[in-house]
């Protein structure tokens, strides 16, 4: 009987990276208004909204964006005429640099991330690999 | 930042804001819940506020009756209904419990109710002219509305949730029945507990961990016994059983039968029975504290000293018939009185003496008495609502959500995550894993609890091996694997082979022993630790990935290799000699310590490129394979006939053809 049994090689996890790049995230004065906007109704104009992944493994990573009533001090903060988006660092690694837009279209209203640690899209447009 | 190989869903697409997925803690109102015992004949609501003692409600007067009265416009509930009986006896409802979550052919019980003939699937009791009926689930919502109002009194505001307590044995519809009367009567239904696990919780068993018990009770008409196993502070219902036609009631009938005898009356009149019933349960009740009660009742000719001695030899064959019971739930349970750790009494039947010394004889111990057998299961619900409510007591953390994510330990220590953080319980999810190589015939189920990306950094809740997995090409084995988180957070993991139906199942608590501090540390830490985390994470992919990629064009290059002696001295296979050249650089790569996902993955790009010619012709080899019967090597010889043989089928296919229209 063989069970492959899951091994870790012990190197690679002290593996240390480079000083980490600056967190940054980009935020359209139009997004930042539909933000603003929409906290507003929500009767919480003091709240934050969280934008972020979720999962990981075969399930795949999705994006996470949210309405938020707490901030926890482990969050980046990026704020854009007076609305914050709120980051956790583990988000961070995967949308960093990304600019967050809100889009009018054909394709109906809605907010649009353009992630530039995408480095590919498979052809549905529906899912994007780093 | 190596982040090569992930994938984000629903890229690209436009979003909306959601509202966060709400915890437990932002949605609940601490100190706001109630406890609620929804009995068939009384009902108690007790609240124990941000981890106060619990107390049940109602000065005096804290049993109220399940009786609901529709004999007005204005619906009265308890003593006030029972009042309207004289006057309105078919709209004044008792003993409702027996119907909820019943269609009408289910009650073959018996009744003074008239049913709406006309609903079939949902019991509907005529109360009044016309068409003025009710369910069952709103009668028992107007209990709870009027234990809810009790409370709000008490607590100062109005109650937001509730536990609400329903016999071990109710079956889901029954539950859902009872969900939805907490529901339409205002009240957030955080849970429904089963009565002996309030009882013991009212007790405080679940603070030992461990434990193995018997809930004894018995009520005015009917007789539970429940044996409960507690594991991880979670109790579970091991077996029950009772008597529907047993209780307190039944005691009283045998002494009235007595006191009428001795007072003369041959032939009672059913007034007088009553009569007599009711002066029996007054003298029952006494004889509970006294040796001896004098009896007396002018109007029915009775004046008799009746001892505790005579009572219990009337009442001793059915008390003896609650012990049958007993020995027969232990028996379904798999336990032996030695293997308990407790017995608890419950219900006001419970406070006959001879009951608790009969009931302490069989199992051999003590039973445990002192709260209030009418109260304690209300008192237990109170707590569980308490802490469900937002409040931690003691070390106790009642949760409604999965405070760590739960998953397996993939290939390569890699945790795939099954049950996300903060998804609501109950819940169940399923993946479907597969074989890594055609030679594994088993595999390891390890499942662990954390944030972070690796096994090793996660908590370890179980390990099993799942045996017995069919030998099948890399990726063709179908492995699923169930998490079920119950409502009192017990994980039950299983993996099953889907071709063999073979399956291996572990239960685990995996909250038990966490506190909230440890919960927290364990959230954080994946955030200090997501950068390196995602890069071994990746590393560990690629490596898993590339390994597969080897042993495929190792598998390759033994099924094209002519065996030896076959074929000796012919010439070597191009397309397997730069598949060999090619390993030689993938495995040097998986051997350099420290590699990197990027330095792996050209590696696997470099040999799938040399071996794609390889790869290419057994998959034709496969295919054809699949379709004969024969092994790669004899197809591979074969496929040379075969592309020999192809103009000549091809001419002969025509010709079919040619006659078929003919016939046309």
């Amino acid at each position: 009987m063989n069970t492959v049994a899951a091994t870790v090689t012990p190197s690679m996890r002290e593996e240390r990276h480079d000083a980490p790049e600056p967190a940054t995230l980009d935020i359209t004065s139009r997004a930042a208004k539909k933000m603003r906007d929409q906290l507003k109704s929500r009767g919480t104009p003091e709240a934050f909204v969280r934008f972020g992944i979720r999962g990981g493994g075969c399930t795949g990573f999705s994006y996470m964006f949210e309405f938020s009533d707490q901030k926890r001090d482990s969050d980046h903060v990026f704020e854009k005429d007076g609305v914050s988006v709120l980051v956790d660092p583990k988000s961070m690694t995967l949308v960093r640099g990304t600019t967050l837009d809100f889009e009018t279209g054909i394709r109906g209203h809605g907010f649009k991330f353009e992630n530039p640690n995408v480095s590919d899209a498979c052809g549905c447009g529906e899912s994007v690999s780093f | 930042m190596t982040t090569k190989g992930v994938e984000i869903e629903g890229a690209g697409t436009l979003f909306q804001i959601a509202e966060p997925t709400a915890s437990t803690s932002t949605r609940r109102a601490p100190g706001r819940a109630i406890g609620i015992d929804l009995g068939t004949t009384h009902s108690l609501v007790a609240i124990a506020p941000n981890g106060a003692p619990p107390k049940v409600l109602g000065d005096g007067e804290s049993l109220v009756p399940s009786v609901v009265s529709y004999a007005s416009d204005a619906v009265r509930v308890g003593e006030a209904a029972l009042e309207d009986r004289a006057v309105a006896p078919s709209r004044v409802l008792a003993s409702i419990k027996r119907m909820m979550g019943r269609s009408v052919e289910d009650i073959h019980f018996s009744h003074p109710y008239t049913l709406d003939a006309a609903s079939d699937q949902v019991v509907r009791i005529v109360v009044g002219e016309g068409s003025k009926t009710v369910s069952p689930v709103e009668v028992s919502a107007e209990i709870l509305r009027h234990l809810a109002a009790r409370a709000s009194g008490a607590l100062g505001e109005t109650p937001q949730g509730a536990v609400i307590t329903v016999p071990a044995y109710f079956d889901d519809a029954q539950r859902q029945a009872t969900k939805d009367a907490g529901r339409l009567a205002g009240l957030q239904v955080y849970r429904l507990l089963a009565e002996p696990t309030a009882a013991a919780l009212a007790y405080g068993l679940d603070k030992g961990g461990q434990g193995c018990f018997a809930v004894y009770d018995l009520g005015g008409g009917t007789f539970d016994i429940s044996v409960l196993r507690l594991r991880d502070g979670v109790f579970q219902v091991l077996a029950t059983g009772g008597d529907s036609a047993l209780g307190g009631d039944d005691f009283d009938r045998a002494l009235a039968e007595h006191l009428l005898e001795q007072g003369g009356l041959d032939s009672p009149t059913p007034a007088q029975i009553s009569a007599a019933q009711a002066l029996a349960r007054t003298v029952k009740e006494a004889l509970s504290d006294a040796e001896s009660v004098h009896a007396r009742d002018d109007a029915l000719g009775v004046a008799v000293d009746v001892t505790r001695e005579r009572l219990e030899g009337l009442i001793r064959p059915l008390v003896r018939r609650s012990v049958r019971a007993c020995r027969r739930a232990l028996k379904d349970a798999g336990v032996v009185t030695s293997d308990l750790d407790g017995v608890v009494l419950v219900g006001g039947s419970t406070r006959v003496p001879l009951v608790a010394r009969e009931v302490g004889a069989f199992f051999e111990r003590a039973p445990l008495a002192d709260i209030d057998p009418d109260r304690v299961v209300a008192l237990g619900a109170a707590i569980q609502a308490d802490i469900l409510s937002g409040n931690p007591r003691g070390d106790v953390t009642l949760l409604d959500v999965v405070p760590l994510s739960l998953g397996l330990e993939t290939m390569g220590g890699i945790v795939e995550k099954i049950v996300p953080r903060n998804a609501t319980i109950p819940i169940a999810a399923r993946q479907v894993f597969t074989n890594y190589s055609e030679q594994q015939t088993a595999m390891s189920i390890h499942v662990v609890q954390g944030e972070r990306e690796l096994a090793d950094d996660c908590r370890s809740l179980a390990r099993f091996e799942l045996q017995g997995i069919p030998r099948l090409p890399p990726s063709m084995a179908r492995v699923e694997v169930t998490f079920q988180l119950d409502a009192d957070a017990l994980l039950t993991v299983t993996a099953r082979e889907l071709m063999t139906q073979v399956k291996q199942t572990v239960e685990v608590v995996p909250t038990y022993g966490l506190s909230e501090a440890e919960i927290e540390q364990m959230v954080e830490e994946s955030y200090d630790f997501a950068g390196d985390d995602y890069a071994a994470r990746s590393t560990a992919e690629a490596r898993v990935e590339l390994g597969r990629v080897i042993l495929a064009v190792e598998a390759a290059i033994e099924e094209l290799t002519p065996r030896a002696g076959a074929q000796a001295g012919a010439p070597a296979d191009p397309d397997v000699e730069a598949s060999k050249a090619a390993l030689v650089g993938a495995r040097s790569a998986m051997d350099t310590g420290g590699a990197d996902a990027k330095a792996l993955n050209a590696a696997r790009k470099t040999l799938e490129g040399a071996s794609e010619p390889l790869a290419r012709r057994r998959m034709e080899a496969a295919l054809l394979a699949g379709m004969s019967g024969k092994t790669l090597a004899q197809v591979e010889s074969s496929m040379d006939e075969e592309r020999e043989l192809a103009p000549r089928r091809g001419a002969h296919e025509a010709e079919t053809v040619g006659e078929g229209e003919k016939h046309a």
